[in-house]
């Protein structure tokens, strides 16, 4: 009888694993980093040269295997099992593996070599927790999988760069983090309390044998906090604090991580947590339906705080940190109007596109970043960029794509991005959903003006007399800048191939 | 390959070329390279216009759609969710094609743009390549908004042309550039994304009420458009709406305030398209997207908003004409006005007023492109453009002076050349319509005839003031050369030729201005019907 019973388990477990053979791959990589690397480096902290290119070609070996079992697996119904492989969870895994191996080109030369095996690591554990994020079946998963990211993260921010900014900013990520961590367990342990399981199949369906109940008071409580706790990664309003000042202060490679990984994490977690699954629109109570009101405000907030304190920035990484807290704000659009269309795609549809193209501009940008920056000279304020098209006219050229595209211009695949989210939010028919639109547009018009900004120092101002010349170190973060401008301008071209895989999610 | 898909590449490739291969060419290589890129696209556009003049005719019997694009190329490029009650998908095409109204845009396009190249010959030295490349850029990007014919590609290739200008007008225009290109893009930009909200809630309208599968294809919308008429309010909200970016870009009178700013910055390339082609795609959205789609707001606000707003225009932006000493401001003031007349014609809703604000949005092009060469070539000898600085410039330079004269009486509309065509058959068409707009549009013609030759009077005529030449003295300065006068050559054999002319391209629009007009008239006989129906017992 106990063989069974054991057979059985061992069976689950099998299954279990299964589902996430990818991510076992990566985690078993950053575990064979962890372990190996001390050993390579010498007592007083000296590696041999160019042990960096080892472990960055390790990373993305890593990154290809995994991808290419992922490509392999198909989505599977969902049980009540610990992990769960639907569409969703198949889609972010792809994204969130192809755009690791682009954060792992940026991050190559960024540690040195006695550091790099740690640094790269924790990104490979970040991008693992994502996938599992997607893959979680279950509260604890969910919350397990989410300190997954956040604690690498905290390593991500110092190891490159140990001065006293990054610093700063790995203690104001870390405080604000735990925190947020903890708003959100305290949501999860009330959501338990009203439903009585942790499986995520299970609350659905609590859920929605409660329908026809009011909605109890425990609920509420949980709502608030989830979305509290969530809206840190979200960066959105008003839980953006850290952000300027964690991407100033943080290596490049961090803050662009930073910029790009969490949000696809939180929306994801947001979309489960939120039962959005399962929301019948028009029906009673839903707490995608009661949480809407809410994520409204984050969205418009985020929108407006976004755009309107980038116009003040002079230090462009902080610029690009409430330009990320903008895009929160109209990712957040895409979720809040959710299936709740008419015509046109589905929120959730646009917003997981924008998600993807937001990923390839915002690395991009900071994949320009990371190729100006030399050891002696990094890129800080906006002016550092003056006269840029004459000393990198390429460079210069593909900073300026990027930031048309995230101004939401054509031919950019941020011009189609922004305008599925708008026809998502018009297509509500609702009053609120069309105000969603045009506060769509009134800060899309803010933000064009700071990212014009830009290019306008590059192009419109003199050049300094120091002419910086290329740095033989940036070529990965070259390789990098290219694959993000070629998927900018492919995603416009010919977006149908990603919009297909979308619309099975 | 579509000869239309090469007109739109071809400036573009070259321009790609140039940055990548030769991005730091002198001006000698980049500026023939751009002549010979600019020419070829000429020539491309002349078979795009040959290839349309002869295919058969459609007559208004067999015409089904108030739009008929020729030489359709149609290529899928995003298919929205299926999510309607009718479960048809919403799709965005690669969707080209030419009419007769955008085969004479094309035309004036490519035609204005070589003159573009030449009239920079020796004003741009600083970065050439570049400066010819943006140049290139901004052709391809307008000749594409002419072979538009899916609403979001147009919309696409509409504001791509906001790309080029910002960096044309940015990096080699006059003191205030930065100023000018910032408020130019930030202004047009914010108006045409209400025009984006507009149009985007158009089709998804019409997708949802009518279940049509190809809400983003214009033809399509505006024949479904037909059949299903909107109510008036709706019309009345989407008109304002999308009216918002297009008037901002004509400019019409309250929104003009870029306008000046940025012709004065400016290169005088970029002004000569800017004025010549940039501010025709405000006017051609009005008559390709509003016209023939929401006919009732058109007649019912359209016509009253914008007939107002244009005659303040016309009479505004001659006053300021008026009172100008900048020679190329008060160019810049004297297209407010001219493409006020323009528009009075388009709202004029009848043959007559159409054809006749088509026909001054192709003589505004050359007539006022001519003279912003004009003023950047005497710009050029005596870096000055004050009116009180100049006088008698035509005993100086007597070759520049004869074509300034030309030039002007070109734009004033003088009979039996090109101005007075259209201003005619505008002026008439909206004289059917209402006589008071029409009689006070004509006061602007008597303006428009004041400043102008005003500025004959004091610069070209009248005492000899010359003004201290960069180098050298002021009497030393030689009269145009033979590339300024290529330059202007072909602007003003059109100016003639379409003076005496016009006959040719009447036809080659009409087919295309009756089709709109014939939504107008369906829409008054449906009323009629509803009228008499509401009458009888």
């Amino acid at each position: 009888m106990s063989d069974l019973v054991i057979s059985d388990a061992v069976q689950q477990l099998n299954r279990a694993i299964g589902l996430i053979v990818p991510d076992v791959i990566v985690l078993a990589t950053v575990c064979l980093m962890f372990f190996s690397a001390p050993f390579l480096v010498s007592e007083k902290g000296e590696a041999p040269a160019g042990l960096r290119h080892r472990w960055g070609w390790l990373s993305l070996l890593s990154l290809m295997v995994a991808g290419y079992v992922w490509w392999g697996t198909s989505p599977e119904p969902v049980t009540t099992g610990p992990f769960r492989l639907d569409e969703l969870a198949w889609f972010i895994r792809g994204v969130s593996l192809t755009f690791g191996a682009v954060l792992v080109l940026l991050t190559w030369n960024q540690a040195d070599d006695a550091r790099s095996a740690e640094t790269q690591a924790c990104l490979l554990s970040i991008i693992a927790g994502v996938n599992l994020v997607a893959a979680a079946n279950d509260l604890v998963g969910l919350f397990v999988a989410l300190e997954l990211i956040s604690i690498p993260t905290y390593l991500f921010l110092l190891l490159p760069r140990r001065d006293a900014p990054a610093q700063e900013a790995t203690m104001k990520y870390f405080m604000l983090s735990i925190f947020s961590s903890g708003m959100l367990l305290f949501g999860m342990s009330y959501l338990y309390g009203a439903v009585g399981s942790t499986n995520l199949e299970a609350i659905y369906a609590a859920l929605n044998a409660g329908r026809g109940q009011p909605m109890p008071i425990l609920l509420v409580v949980a709502v608030m906090m989830m979305v509290a706790g969530l809206a840190f990664r979200l960066t959105a309003v008003p839980f953006h604090f850290y952000a300027p000042d964690v991407f100033q202060g943080a290596p490049n490679s961090a803050a662009a991580m930073l910029s790009f990984i969490p949000k696809i994490a939180g929306f994801v977690a947001l979309y489960r947590v939120l039962a959005v699954p399962v929301v019948v629109v028009g029906q009673e109570w839903s707490l995608a339906q009661f949480s809407s009101p809410l994520l409204w405000w984050l969205a418009v907030l985020s929108m407006f705080v976004g755009n309107l304190l980038a116009l003040l920035q002079t230090d462009i990484r902080r610029m690009l940190a409430f330009s990320s807290v903008s895009h929160a704000g109209y990712m957040l659009v895409g979720f809040v109007v959710g299936t709740a269309t008419t015509g046109g795609p589905t929120g959730f549809e646009a917003l997981l596109f924008y998600l993807v193209v937001y990923g390839a501009m915002t690395l991009g940008a900071f994949a320009v970043l990371g190729v100006l920056q030399r050891p002696d000279r990094r890129i800080e304020s906006i002016d550092d960029l003056a006269g840029l098209s004459r000393n990198r006219p390429a460079v210069a050229l593909l900073l300026t794509l990027f930031l048309f595209s995230l101004t939401g211009l054509p031919p950019t695949a941020g011009f189609l991005g922004k305008l599925n989210l708008f026809l998502a939010a018009w297509g509500t028919g609702t009053e609120s959903g069309q105000w969603l639109a045009i506060w769509l547009a009134v800060n899309a018009t803010i933000g064009a003006w700071y990212y014009l900004r830009v290019i306008g120092t590059m192009y419109l101002q003199p050049a300094p007399a120091v002419a910086t010349a290329a740095d033989n170190n940036a070529t990965p973060s070259y390789l990098a800048m290219a694959l993000c401008a070629i998927a900018t301008l492919a995603l416009f071209a010919v977006p149908g191939w990603l919009w297909a895989l979308i619309q099975r999610v | 390959m579509s000869v239309l898909v090469v007109l739109i590449l071809l400036p573009l490739v070259a321009a790609a070329l140039m940055l990548l291969l030769d991005s730091q060419a002198t001006p000698v290589r980049a500026r023939w390279s751009a002549l010979l890129a600019t020419l070829a696209t000429v020539g491309v556009s002349l078979a795009v216009a040959s290839q349309y003049t002869e295919l058969p005719t459609i007559t208004a019997s067999q015409r089904v759609k108030p739009i008929t694009p020729r030489m359709e190329l149609r290529h899928e490029w995003l298919t929205l969710a299926p999510s309607t009650p009718h479960g048809v998908p919403t799709k965005f095409e690669f969707y080209l094609g030419v009419d007769g109204i955008s085969v004479a845009m094309i035309l004036l396009t490519t035609i204005l743009c070589v003159s573009a190249v030449l009239v920079s010959w020796t004003a741009v030295t600083e970065r050439a390549a570049e400066f010819y490349a943006a140049l290139l850029i901004l052709e391809a990007g307008l000749l594409g908004v002419f072979c538009s014919f899916d609403l979001l590609l147009f919309y696409v290739f509409f504001e791509f042309t906001l790309i080029p200008l910002f960096f044309l007008v940015g990096i080699w225009g006059g003191p205030l550039r930065k100023y000018a290109a910032g408020k130019f893009f930030i202004y047009t930009l914010g108006g045409s994304l209400i025009t984006l909200l507009g149009l985007v809630s158009l089709s998804l309208m019409v997708h949802q009420e009518t279940g049509l599968a190809t809400p983003f294809s214009i033809p399509d919308l505006a024949q479904a458009l037909m059949s299903h008429r909107l109510s008036p309010t709706v019309q009345y909200t989407l008109f304002l709406m999308i009216a918002a970016g297009f008037m901002v870009k004509v400019p019409l009178f309250p929104f003009h305030t870029w306008l000046p700013l940025a012709h004065v910055e400016a290169p005088t390339a970029g002004s000569v398209l800017l004025a010549g082609v940039l501010l025709k795609l405000g006017s051609y959205g009005f008559l390709r997207l509003l016209l023939p789609m929401l006919p009732d707001a058109c007649r019912n606000i359209g016509t009253p908003l914008i007939a107002t707003l244009s005659v303040f225009g016309i009479i505004y932006g001659s006053l300021c004409a008026l009172s100008q000493n900048d020679i190329k401001k008060l160019v810049a003031y004297s297209s407010v006005a001219h493409l006020g007349f323009c528009m009075l014609g388009l709202f004029a809703l009848n043959v007559e007023g159409i054809t006749g604000g088509v026909l001054q949005m192709i003589n505004h092009g050359l007539s006022t492109g001519a003279l912003f060469c004009l003023v950047g070539m005497f710009y050029e000898r005596y870096h000055t453009r004050q009116l009180s600085e100049l006088g008698g410039l035509a005993t100086q330079l007597p070759r520049l002076g004869v074509l300034m004269v030309f030039t002007v009486f070109a734009s004033i509309g003088l009979p039996g050349l090109n101005g007075f065509v259209g201003e005619v058959l505008a002026l008439a068409g909206m004289f059917k319509v209402d006589m008071l707009y029409s009689a006070l549009g004509a006061l602007g013609v008597v303006l428009g005839a004041w400043y102008l030759l005003g500025v004959l009077q004091k610069a070209f005529f009248g005492p000899v003031q010359l003004p201290h030449a960069h180098d050298g003295h002021a009497e030393d300065v030689p009269d145009l050369n033979a590339r300024e006068i290529l330059t202007l050559a072909p602007l003003l054999a059109l100016c003639l030729y379409l003076g005496l002319f016009p006959q040719r391209l009447i036809e080659l629009i009409r087919p295309d201005v009756e089709g709109v007009v014939h939504v107008y008239k369906a829409t008054s006989v449906h009323d009629s019907k509803v009228a008499e129906g509401e009458t009888q017992p």
